[in-house]
């Protein structure tokens, strides 16, 4: 196409001082970017002090606080979150079958320790690979039609491998009881995941597989921010705001919503591996049930779709309400109520969660003391 | 055993299964193809419809749920099920209405991710309040088999049938059904009310400017459609268990259903329904079966199959086998 | 001069309704042709056909000497032929510099890239387009107000710089002035024909305001039921009887 007309000419109207060098560029992004990993790396580290030595000091009941393992849960199903907010928030793509893809890496990671290798990385390699490539052929399958069918689909796929665990391939998965025969091994062969660490004052981080889970967690965010950042965070962006605008102006939107969808599908992946090598069993209902396509759904919502920390808060704050309020006398029973409750609140009335509420108040408190730090 | 007679049997159940999946679709149908709403709590229309159909037809011992704490051990008419039959379809109905007015009428013009999340929200609340006054205990109903006793099939001359015989009350819940099912596709096709729903279907613009009011037949519609998913709940209950959690597992055949038989079309949905009911069936009753050598085992893919027909059905007629032909994106 | 797009006996039915019937056009390379009609004429059908929104049920459609038949929306896009839609269609939530942005990447790299890992500042080029683009409708000084509180005729020349972008050699534009005041229009008038000389742009325009389209046209077709009745010149057309037949009681010509 001509090239020359347009551009050439408005080009010459005074541009040049406002195009800095390929390398200044580069300097600015490695800067915001190692800023989002510094901070995301401090507070990964040092959630375990704050969630569950401080309150320990404090002399909160030890019943009301964070243990170390839940910790470690929510930042794995954190993970599964931000993946999870790349296709609902950004793209706009409602996924209700997403447990297929945690589940399946956490059994074809389950199954590969059993089988060749009990390496941590390993597990997360091929457990993600399996991941991907399903949720390729899912997706495939799922973007042929559109809108509305797309979480119908979804959910119906789910529920398809679900069964299909269950009872066909009963003998390799181990059907309702799970798989059992997970064998972690140690961490680059010579650090096993249980042991404490050497050097390190037990209140900040205790064990390895802490470190592996909070290293892969610094990981996630920083690929996610680099995704957002990318020329398919903004497209994915078009594509929510207005499909057909975005493939007239020659975008192929059915292979962006694809890829989105794979992409979501590695994070679901690493998670659902980190999952087994955590609990070193890959219990069926909580892996392919629909269930857990329904609990992303509720964590990212709450936690705040079309951010990247809202799905970690989102996450966090499920674990809390599942494994600590549901303790509680009176409300402990009622849990899942309120939180459904909280759910539709938080669709009716606030679209962005409960991170979109913090953002939201940053900026009035910001406008009243007259900062503007945008 | 004769072939025949394993052949009828056969149907009575996948028909009977089916009946559940047709009555389900029907609403969902009707409401994605009229209103584009997508509504996952549809489920726990079914689930209301199963407890209280339960509640009808007999007495039962709540050992766990707050009802139990608040001074009522037992509930229940034990009216028998015919009866919970026919009142049931009457209350899901009022639950349907107070659904669209409350629930689904502000989410009508908010994007459809949004219409599927408060859904969803609202099933989880459903599922919780049955969890928390009845108790998470798996319920069965007691089956009508011994008022109606059985139907000896006693073939033509010359045909042996002698061994098989049928519960007369699942013919009576087949015949119940498609009476039913024949009465909605009678109001959609032939009434000014329907007329005027499957108009809003098309154009809902061009029928409000025509000044038909639009939101009651849509009221309407709504209600119906949930009154069937209640009757879908009774007759579910003495084919599979009951507890809070079944409505979002039933919610996805009663999807499948729709994505086969076509969107908006009340025919779609009973061809749909009945495919599927028949492969779920047939794929059980088949056990294991020599196929050239091999030893296939069946039973473990009926789950499996309704999906596979599902998937077939996608890639080769994506508007489903009785839908119209439109470009819907 | 050399035709850019053909039409070839070009018929869409939808069930027994003939809405495109045997259409034969040709718009050569640098006019402007305007396509007008009673409402229902066929022109959305005509429109959408090009841009393959719909599939033909006969005939064929040539855009530079290429049948364009087998290709898909974007694909089309990507050949060189842009819309502007009837409606302001742009991404309201977005900034109006991403809303350039976003047209400028479909410009620069395709239809889809594997570049989910690159940094969007590593695409000067990509941003540089955006920029130009915006200058050529106006709007850069608006680069960082969110497109959704644009004024309309704001939205309207962010929705044509969004076309504009890939710098397509021929412009379809459904209505550019629908729902515009008239300073709003003209200007918009202004803008098209400054548009064709300077990008040496093809132009297909649909519009019902017959003064527009009388003093901007090369030529005119007019559509009625499907079938073209006429077409020439703006003085042949508007001597021609059979355009009076379809127009009467319609738009005075």
């Amino acid at each position: 196409m001509s090239d020359e007309v347009g551009s050439a000419e408005a080009t010459e109207s005074g541009d040049v001082e406002r195009s800095p060098s390929l390398y200044d560029r580069w300097l600015a992004v490695r800067e915001r970017e190692a800023t989002i990993a510094v901070l995301t790396f401090v507070g990964v580290f040092l959630a375990p002090f704050i969630l569950v030595v401080l309150p320990e000091l404090l002399g909160i009941p030890r019943q009301y606080s964070w243990y170390r393992n839940l910790v470690i849960l929510a930042l794995i199903w954190g993970i599964f979150a931000i993946g999870f907010d790349l296709l609902l928030g950004f793209t706009g793509l409602l996924s209700f079958g997403h447990a297929m893809f945690w589940g399946t890496a956490a059994y074809t990671a389950g199954i590969f320790s059993a089988n060749v290798t009990g390496s941590p990385i390993a597990m997360i390699l091929v457990g993600t690979t399996a991941a991907v490539l399903l949720a390729w052929v899912i997706g495939w399958i799922s973007l042929r039609r559109g809108g509305i069918y797309f979480a119908i689909l979804t959910l119906a796929f789910g529920q398809m491998i679900y069964y299909i665990a269950l009872s066909p391939l009963g003998n390799l998965t181990g059907g309702e009881n799970g798989f059992t025969g997970v064998e972690v091994g140690p961490l680059l062969g010579l650090l096993p995941l249980g042991a404490e660490i050497a050097f390190v004052p037990d209140a900040l981080v205790e064990t390895w597989m802490y470190v592996l889970v909070g290293l892969m967690t610094v990981l996630a965010v920083v690929v996610g921010n680099r995704v957002l950042n990318s020329p398919y965070g903004i497209v994915l962006r078009a594509v929510r705001e207005n499909e057909q605008r975005a493939e007239f102006v020659g975008l192929n939107v059915w292979r962006y919503k694809l890829m989105a969808f794979i992409i979501s599908g590695a994070f679901a992946g690493v998670a659902g591996s980190l999952y087994v090598i955590q609990r070193s069993f890959v219990p069926i209902e909580n892996t392919l049930n629909w269930t857990v396509s329904g609990e992303i759904v509720i964590m990212t919502v709450l936690g705040g779709v079309g951010s990247l920390f809202g799905p970690l808060l989102g996450a966090g704050l499920y674990m809390y309400v599942a494994n600590i309020v549901s303790g509680m006398p009176t409300i402990g029973d009622f849990w899942h109520m309120i939180l459904g409750l909280v759910f539709i609140a938080v669709v009716v009335l606030a679209p962005n969660g409960i991170w979109g509420r913090v953002e939201w108040l940053r900026e009035r408190v910001g406008e009243t003391l007259g900062g503007d730090d945008r | 055993m004769s072939i025949l007679g394993d052949l009828v049997v056969l149907l009575v159940n996948g028909l009977q299964t089916g009946a559940i999946y047709v009555l389900l679709a029907i609403g969902l149908s009707i409401i994605l193809g009229t209103l584009k709403f997508v509504n996952f709590a549809h489920g726990a229309l079914y689930v209301i419809g199963a407890y209280l159909g339960l509640l009808i037809t007999q007495e039962i011992s709540i050992s766990n749920g707050r009802l139990a704490e608040w001074g009522f051990p037992a509930i229940g008419l034990d009216w028998g099920f015919f009866a919970a039959l026919a009142i049931v379809p009457m209350l899901v109905f009022v639950v349907g209405l107070a659904m669209e007015r409350f629930v689904a009428r502000p989410f009508y013009d908010r994007p459809d991710t949004d219409q599927i999340l408060v859904t969803f929200g609202l099933a989880i609340v459903v599922q919780e309040l049955i969890h928390a006054l009845i108790g998470p205990r798996t319920y069965s109903y007691e089956t009508p088999s011994e008022a109606f006793g059985l139907l000896p099939l006693s073939g033509p001359v010359g045909v042996p049938l002698s061994s098989v015989t049928i519960d007369v009350w699942r013919i009576w819940v087949i015949a119940i059904t498609a009476i039913l099912v024949i009465g909605v596709y009678a109001i959609v096709e032939y009434t000014d009310f329907g007329l005027v729903v499957k108009a809003g279907t098309r154009d809902p613009e061009m029928v409000r400017l025509l000044g038909i009011k639009i939101t009651r037949p849509y009221l309407v519609m709504f209600g119906i459609g949930a009154a069937l998913a209640g009757i879908a709940g009774v007759v579910g209950g003495p084919l599979q268990n009951i507890n809070p959690e079944i409505g979002m597992t039933i919610l996805v055949p009663a999807f499948l259903t729709v994505v086969i038989g076509g969107v908006g079309s009340i025919r779609g949905a009973v061809l749909g329904g009945t495919l599927i009911g028949m492969v779920q069936v047939t794929l059980i009753s088949l056990g294991s079966v020599g196929l050239g050598g091999f030893e296939v085992n069946f039973t473990p893919w009926a789950q499996v199959g309704i999906y596979v027909l599902a998937v077939i059905v996608l890639l080769t007629r994506p508007q489903g086998l009785l839908g119209s032909e439109e470009v819907s994106t | 001069m050399t035709a850019i797009l053909e039409t070839d006996d070009l018929v869409k039915e939808f069930g027994g309704l003939t809405a495109t019937d045997h259409v034969n056009l040709t718009i050569e390379q640098g006019k402007l042709l305007s396509l007008i009609g009673p409402n229902g004429a066929g022109k959305s059908t005509l429109i959408n056909l090009i841009t393959r929104m719909l599939e033909e049920t006969e005939g064929d459609i040539r855009f530079e000497g290429e049948s364009i038949t087998d290709l898909k929306p974007h694909e089309v896009v990507q050949r060189g032929i842009g819309k502007s839609f009837q409606t302001a269609s742009i991404f309201p939530e977005l900034s109006v510099e991403d809303n350039a942005t976003i047209a400028s990447f479909g410009a620069e790299h395709g239809d889809f890239r594997f570049n989910f890992l690159t940094h969007r500042d590593s695409y000067p080029e990509v941003e540089q387009r955006a920029l130009d683009t915006l200058e050529a409708v106006g709007l850069r000084d608006q680069k960082d107000v969110r497109a959704a509180d644009l004024p309309y005729g704001d939205k309207r020349r962010l929705e044509i710089g969004i076309a504009l972008a890939s710098e397509p050699s021929l412009l379809l534009m459904d209505e550019p002035t629908a729902g515009m005041s008239p300073e709003e229009t003209k200007a918009t008038v202004d803008l098209i024909e400054e548009l064709q000389e300077e990008m040496d742009l093809t132009i297909l325009l649909v519009e019902h305001d017959m003064e527009i389209v009388f003093s901007v046209s090369d030529r005119i077709a007019v559509l009625n039921r499907g079938s073209v009745i006429a077409e020439g010149t703006p003085d042949e057309v508007q001597g021609d009887p059979a355009v009076q037949e379809a127009y009467l009681g319609g738009v005075e010509l």
